[in-house]
């Protein structure tokens, strides 16, 4: 679209579309955010299933979220939970350690797999020392490896939960980590179309639930981790690839159709749809048919532009890494994640590390070499991304939460490698009225079970909802059941 | 990227719960805030069905009266009722519901009640009390109920009219009822559209509007829908209703891994669609979708009907599997939520835990296999996927509170249906024919397993017989002593010494393999193919000794050729010019050692041909010969007359397909939260005379759309609709006829309908979700599967194939942008504007028309090939004045901006710029309102 840019600049800009005479004439009838977002939700069928009128239920500290997913699993012990045991103990079994007791806990019940996979997703019990070094940092002093070196500069922003536990040890995790359930109680409403539903939109030429990055898996629960399930499909996650000449499907037309010739055509669309709706004056269909051409129209226009990061500086671009391979890739989708919720999209999705199988975290072996490499792709990206919002002072209302579906084992496997392991890892929040410089809850000395402040993933789905001012128990749909544990908790302790 | 599924998003569910929200500000509403919580709550022990402890709780009344042990709420003050403390309990034996029964109360919810009995606990008075559950409307037999007669005693509906369909006089009862008047017939154009697209989902083509316009017969209408049902592509558009019931997937997985459904399964889809075409009964359809392996073993015809079954496949999971098995069944077939006591006592219908896990018994022994074709002997490349009971002994259990893990093996449950519905299952085994259990000794099957061998052997002489010639003419040749220059790659393979010994030991393999083939086949065929009176024990057990003296000579042979075979490769290891010592050793030592376990099978092989036993390997699978008969007692249990849901529920999904709005709201939950119908009469009528009637589905088709009721306009104008829109606004007694979006795959077939390149082949495999913008064919044969579905299909709302009871008809700017930017319009609009524009010159040449005369002529062509009527005149002035300013836009290219461009069509634009406008004006029609409505 860069090209369009330079050589027909009145008609890609939204702020300032060619004359539309009658094709939004509409204007007065709903481009203000909330009434806007009634027509993204408009459904023949709405009434069946009233969603919410748009508006927070109480004050919010968030306006949107960066989600980052790592896929694979990435070790916690080797990331944001340092433990000096596994170093002191290399290469002796758990029972030789005074803390044997972990093979002996209840939480190792809640264990619970789709397919019982025979070389993996087992507890590991002989110790494997960290393969990488810790260091405090910042003013809180808070330990990260060394494979995070320009994350670490905004320690001080990052709220590190130390007591994640999930169900799940095979990568099914994947999918529960956004849903909240296990995979074999099959598909459900995930946290950004629960984000969706809840609120209205920012900006009427976006979608206001944005994909970046290759989904998962068809193993581990595919696109099913970005869609609404029950809540309609209005609501799901909407894929963009950071090419503004293909940034979604359909979204433009061939080369060599021309922008005017288009835009001749809508006129005479909107024309033609009057006369029929002229017609029938009390056919809804027709009139939420002929705005959802306009939204497409300003769509078509807006999304180019959102992910042309040449409009970006110099200097901004290598600071996310867009001049070495290494981090082009992920540094543009943190590029154009902040780009995103600066326009208003609520709630933008980032994978990482999608192979067509259990995701590249996923480090049985060579778990040293392969984690350099990963986090050598994300990290500088990352930190960048949170260093960017913060000097724009987007920090503070945008909630960036970097997670993946479980850790890696404490002990080894196949000599250099970690195991899935549900029952204790890290994730991280920062921003969006999240307290900084932080760490919360605890594993137990091997970074085994999740012990202090215990959270399942869906008290990170709590907190993140809570923080954009929304009560999960008020997004309730009539007629669908969720359980009390499908809610969760807000984490009040990390709340600013 | 193919976004989801779905569905109407309401009715998906689960098992579910009107969820008593926190309404902070608002005082607490027994009605809205009470009732419904007790109701999940506590309902299944404290309801109509049972009354533990003497309590009732399902009405303001009766939680009043208290139970055996007297009042439970003390009116005004919480803290002195004991139904606070029972629900606040700490204590695991007090606390209600009871650990397993239920989640306990939150704290809000106990807020709620407290504040409830605070407020002086009040209820209303006139609270129906719930009746037993065995009462519910749906679970008895439909009965026919007697046609209404006197119709248009007070009303100025005409009595003539309406008495001739049953259906608008059931209809005109309840309209008089509200006081809503119908209106009139729609027009013929709006008609002939409307039908097209119902009965088989394509548009009418301008030769047959002309058809019909030019029929006065007083029967046209008639005659019009028996050819439309009569059509071939009735069973493509109703086939596609009923797979979206059925919940048809094409196979899933990753790369060739198969995860989900079956491969080879649009078999099934095949089924569906011929049975329909066809009219087979839909008692006979659901017979042969659970149990066709029962009911017709050896039929071709039959078999893939089960793929019903086979699409629950999940191959890491036997529980997901039969969990889906039992609740798609339950709901398609029966409208029942089975899957609700899952885990717990249902929470609303008479449904105990139990009932679900004696459902899963009826599924338990039941697997998936592919037998092969004649044409095809490789079963990834095709084959019929079919049902079979594998494991009749397995048994089944009761997962305490569902839990996978905590089976209660001490009560192996019997297959059965709920007791509510009264009748227990009539289970008897059924023997299989020897073809079906023993399928690889079907003749085709025993040629093709003989060909394959025999050309095995053919090819192994071919190859030594060359070998020798070329030997002798290059003498002479260190023949049975490689010396390791044979494995230098670099040296041209032809002039190489062929391996002579090498190939023999091959030839003598291949013959041994065809001389084991002939002796087991023999042997096989005289046991299992032999009827038991013309049976000659001696003979078979010869049979049987020759047969595995045959194959241990074969494999006697593949011993021989294997030691040979590593012989050699050791002397290739010793004299290999590996410059790196030890990894020579180590190849060495390592095909040393393979030699030596070469020679002990060797050794053994030799040994083993000295037996004299009857012990063979048959020459393909043998399943269980007899099948448990479950699954077609179930089949026959559905089906039977007396079944009080199969035909309601049948009837609720064709009537909602249309008029797009169905007779029990939730189609697939006809439970105790379906409270009698409005349209009850008319839904048991028409059950039964679709029963009656052999449960001809054609037969309901013709009914309902020779009724007025179908025919009736859809627009809301004048006086009598403005009425109706107050005393009806949703039009609930059908007063008019419902405008309707077209499915996602009639949208797609339009496009290619009313461009002419629709390929009106049937059946067949399915074709590449991607290959959508592009294949000619209907989308019913678009692979639709579990990530694998394609986009725009997916933007119009199709069906999720993992469920989809009841699409939903979104307003979407996805939608927008697919039908403005895809391919799939821009190149058919070119294509189509080509052709209209040369037909328009055609026609007009003789008189040398104006081009204002051909755009005119044009644009009419376009909404009659399109919309199947002519534009109006504003239409008509607004399509002229585009064509004149958009060919004048185009003619000059060198001001415009190009797009930078998504996917690249097939079809370029034409090069003429009014005839580029010309395409632009096809590909605006294709993208208008009613493009994608009928009306």
């Amino acid at each position: 679209m860069s090209a369009q840019h330079r050589h027909g600049p009145a008609s890609t800009n939204p702020d300032r579309l060619p004359s539309r005479r009658g094709f939004l004439r509409d204007a007065g009838l709903g481009l203000g955010g909330v009434a806007l977002s009634a027509i993204l939700k408009r459904d023949l069928f709405a009434a069946a299933s009233s969603p919410p009128d748009g508006r927070p239920h109480f004050a919010p500290k968030a306006k949107s979220v960066i989600w980052l997913f790592m896929i694979g699993g990435a070790s916690h012990v080797e990331s944001f939970d340092p433990k000096p045991a596994l170093n002191e103990y290399a290469g002796k079994t758990f029972a030789e350690t005074p803390y044997g007791g972990v093979l002996e806990s209840p939480f190792l019940a809640n264990e619970r797999v789709v397919a019982f996979d025979p070389n993996n997703g087992f507890v590991r019990k002989t110790c494997y020392p960290l393969q990488v070094g810790f260091q405090p940092r910042g003013e809180s002093g808070l330990e990260i490896s060394d494979w995070w070196p320009h994350l670490a500069e905004s320690v001080d922003d990052l709220c590190l939960i130390r007591s994640m536990w999930t169900e799940d040890s095979n990568h099914g995790a994947q999918l529960q980590f956004h849903t909240g359930r296990h995979r074999i109680d099959g598909f459900f409403p995930t946290i950004g179309s629960w984000v969706h539903y809840g609120l209205g939109t920012l900006n009427e030429n976006l979608p206001e639930f944005v994909v970046l990055g290759t989904p998962l898996a068809d193993c581990c629960g595919g696109q099913e981790a970005h869609r609404a399930n029950y809540l309609g499909p209005r609501y799901d996650g909407i894929p963009l690839q950071v090419d503004p000449a293909n940034s979604m499907p359909y979204l433009a037309p061939e080369k060599g159709v021309y922008v005017e010739e288009q835009r001749q055509q809508f006129e005479l669309l909107d024309r033609l749809n009057q006369i029929t709706a002229d017609e029938h004056p009390d056919d809804e269909a027709i009139r939420a048919r002929m705005r959802s051409y306009e939204l497409a129209f300003r769509m078509q226009m807006a999304v180019p532009e959102i992910v042309d990061l040449d409009r970006e500086t110099a200097q901004t671009r290598a600071m996310y890494g867009l001049d070495a391979d290494e981090t082009r890739t992920f540094g543009q989708q943190m590029l154009a994640a902040r780009r995103l919720v600066e326009r208003g999209v609520r709630f933008v999705q980032v994978y990482h590390g999608s192979n067509g199988g259990a995701g590249g975290w996923d480090s049985h072996s060579n778990l040293k070499n392969s984690h350099t490499k990963l986090c050598g792709q994300v990290d500088q990206p990352i930190g960048a991304l949170l260093k960017d919002l913060k000097q724009r002072g987007l920090l503070d209302e945008t909630l960036v939460v970097w997670a993946t579906e479980f850790g890696r084992t404490p002990g080894s496997q196949n000599g250099n490698g970690r195991d899935h392991h549900p029952y204790g890892f890290t994730i991280w929040m920062a921003g969006g009225g999240i307290k900084g410089g932080i760490a919360h809850g605890a594993t137990d000395e091997l970074g085994f079970h999740a012990v202090e402040n215990r959270h399942y993933v869906t008290d990170v789905h709590a907190t993140v909802l809570h923080q954009l001012g929304l009560d999960p128990h008020r997004l309730v749909v009539p007629g669908r059941q969720r359980l009390q544990r499908d809610f969760g908790t807000p984490i009040h302790e990390i709340i600013a | 990227m193919p976004r989801p599924l779905v569905c109407f998003p309401a009715l998906l569910a689960l098992c579910v719960l009107p969820t008593a929200g926190v309404h902070s500000a608002e005082p607490v509403d027994y009605a809205r805030d009470i009732k419904p919580l007790f109701a999940v709550k506590c309902g299944t022990c404290h309801g109509a069905l049972e009354q533990e402890a003497g309590l009732r709780l399902d009405a303001g009344t009766l939680i009043l009266a208290g139970g055996d042990s007297g009042a439970i709420v003390v009116p005004g003050d919480a803290s002195a009722s004991s139904l606070i403390a029972r629900v606040a309990s700490d204590d695991i034996d007090q606390r209600m519901p009871p650990e397993g029964e239920g989640e306990p109360l939150s704290a809000e919810q106990i807020a709620l009640v407290t504040a409830w009995i605070d407020a002086g606990a009040v209820a209303p008075d006139d609270e129906p009390i719930p009746v037993d559950p065995h009462e519910h409307w749906a679970f008895h037999a439909p009965v026919r109920p007697p046609l209404p007669t006197d119709v248009d005693s007070d009303s100025d509906i005409d009595a003539d009219d309406a008495s001739q369909n049953p259906i608008d006089r059931f209809l005109s009862v309840q309209q008089r009822s509200v006081g809503a008047q119908p209106v009139e017939r729609a027009d013929d154009t709006t008609l002939l559209r409307r039908v097209y697209f119902d009965l088989i989902g394509l548009p009418p083509s301008r030769a047959q509007q002309q058809v019909f316009a030019a029929d006065e017969s007083p029967d046209r209408w008639q005659r019009l829908v028996d050819e439309l049902l009569a059509s071939p592509h009735y069973g493509e558009r109703w086939g596609r209703h009923w797979m979206d019931v059925w919940r048809y997937s094409d196979w899933d997985g990753y790369k060739q891994e198969l995860r989900g459904s079956q491969r080879h399964i649009w078999r099934w889809r095949d089924w569906i669609v011929d049975s329909l075409n066809a009219d087979k009964g839909y008692d006979r359809m659901i017979v042969e979708m659970l149990a066709g392996d029962e009911l017709a073993p050896g039929d071709e015809e039959v078999l893939p009907a089960t793929g019903f079954l086979g699409r629950n496949y999940h191959n890491s999971n036997r529980d997901m599997w039969l969990d889906a098995t039992v609740e798609h069944t339950a709901k398609g077939f029966l409208g029942i939520t089975l899957n609700c006591a899952r885990c717990h006592e249902h929470k609303y219908d008479p449904i105990p835990q139990q009932a679900y896990y004696r459902f899963r018994a009826i599924f338990e022994p039941h697997k998936l296999r592919t037998d092969q074709l004649p044409a095809e002997p490789n079963l990834l490349k095709d084959g019929i996927s079919r049902a079979f009971d594998a494991e009749p002994d397995t048994a089944t259990y009761l997962y305490v509170r569902g839990n996978e893990k905590d089976p209660d093996k001490e009560h192996p449950l019997s297959p059965g249906v709920p007791d509510v519905f009264g009748d227990s299952l009539d289970v008897t085994p059924v023997s299989l024919p020897v073809e079906t259990y023993f399928p690889a000794l079907r003749r085709f099957a025993m040629e093709q397993q003989l060909a394959t061998a025999d050309q095995q052997l053919a090819a192994a002489q071919r190859a030594l017989s060359e070998a020798t010639t070329q030997a002798a003419q290059k003498q002479p040749a260190a023949q049975d002593q490689p010396d390791g220059k044979d494995k230098d790659k670099d040296k041209d393979k032809d002039n190489a010494p062929a391996d002579v010994a090498l190939l023999e030991h091959k030839r003598d393999v291949a013959r041994a393999n065809v001389r084991s083939l002939e002796a087991r086949q023999a042997a096989d065929r005289a046991k299992y193919l032999t009827p038991a009176m013309d049976s000659d024990e001696a003979e078979v057990e010869r049979l049987a000794v020759e047969a595995a003296w045959a194959e241990r000579a074969h494999k006697l042979a593949q011993a021989r050729l294997a030691v040979y075979e590593h012989t050699t490769a050791v002397a290739i290891a010793e004299s290999s010019n590996e410059a790196d010592e030890m990894k020579k050793q180590k190849a060495v030592d390592d095909a040393r050692k393979k030699l030596e376990e070469a020679n002990k099978a060797l050794a053994e092989a030799e040994v083993e041909a000295e037996k004299s036993d009857g012990t063979y390997t048959h020459v393909g699978e043998i399943y269980p010969a007899s099948s448990t008969g479950r699954r077609l007692a179930l089949a026959r249990w559905i089906t039977a007359a007396e079944n009080p849901l199969a035909a309601r529920v049948a009837v609720n999904h064709i009537w909602l397909r249309h008029f797009g709005t169905p007779l029990v709201e939730n189609v697939f939950d006809f439970g105790l939260r379906s409270p009698r119908p409005r349209h009850v009469e008319l839904l048991d009528w028409l059950a039964v005379e679709l029963i009656e009637n052999g449960w001809s589905t054609k037969h309901l088709h013709r009914l309902i759309l020779t009724s007025d009721a179908w025919q009736r306009a859809s627009a809301a104008t004048g006086d009598v609709a403005q009425r109706n829109l107050q005393v009806d606004p949703d039009n609930q007694t059908f007063w008019r006829m419902n405008v309707r979006r077209l499915e996602a795959e009639i949208v797609r077939d339009n496009v290619l309908a009313v461009s002419g390149d629709l390929d009106p082949q049937l059946g067949g495999p399915e074709i590449p979700h991607d290959q959508g913008e592009t294949s000619p064919r209907r989308s019913i044969y678009l692979q639709t599967a579990y990530e694998k579905q394609m986009t725009m299909l997916v933007d119009f709302d199709a069906a999720s194939p993992n469920e989809c009871y009841r699409r939903s008809e979104s307003i979407v700017p996805q939608q927008a942008l697919a039908l403005a930017n895809s391919t799939l319009t821009l190149d058919k609009s070119r294509v189509l504007a080509g052709r209209l524009w040369e037909e328009v010159n055609e026609t007009a040449s003789a008189d040398a028309p104006t081009s204002d005369d051909s755009d005119a002529r044009f644009v009419d062509v376009a909404y009659r090939q399109i919309f199947a009527r002519p534009p109006q005149e504003a239409e008509l002035a607004a399509c002229r004045a585009f064509l004149r300013e958009q060919s004048a836009v185009l003619a000059q290219p060198a001001s415009l901006t190009s797009f930078v461009g998504g996917a690249e069509s097939k079809v370029a634009p034409a090069d003429d710029a009014a005839q580029r406008a010309r395409e632009n004006l096809i590909h605006v029609l294709m993208n208008h309102n009613d493009f994608v409505t009928a009306r």
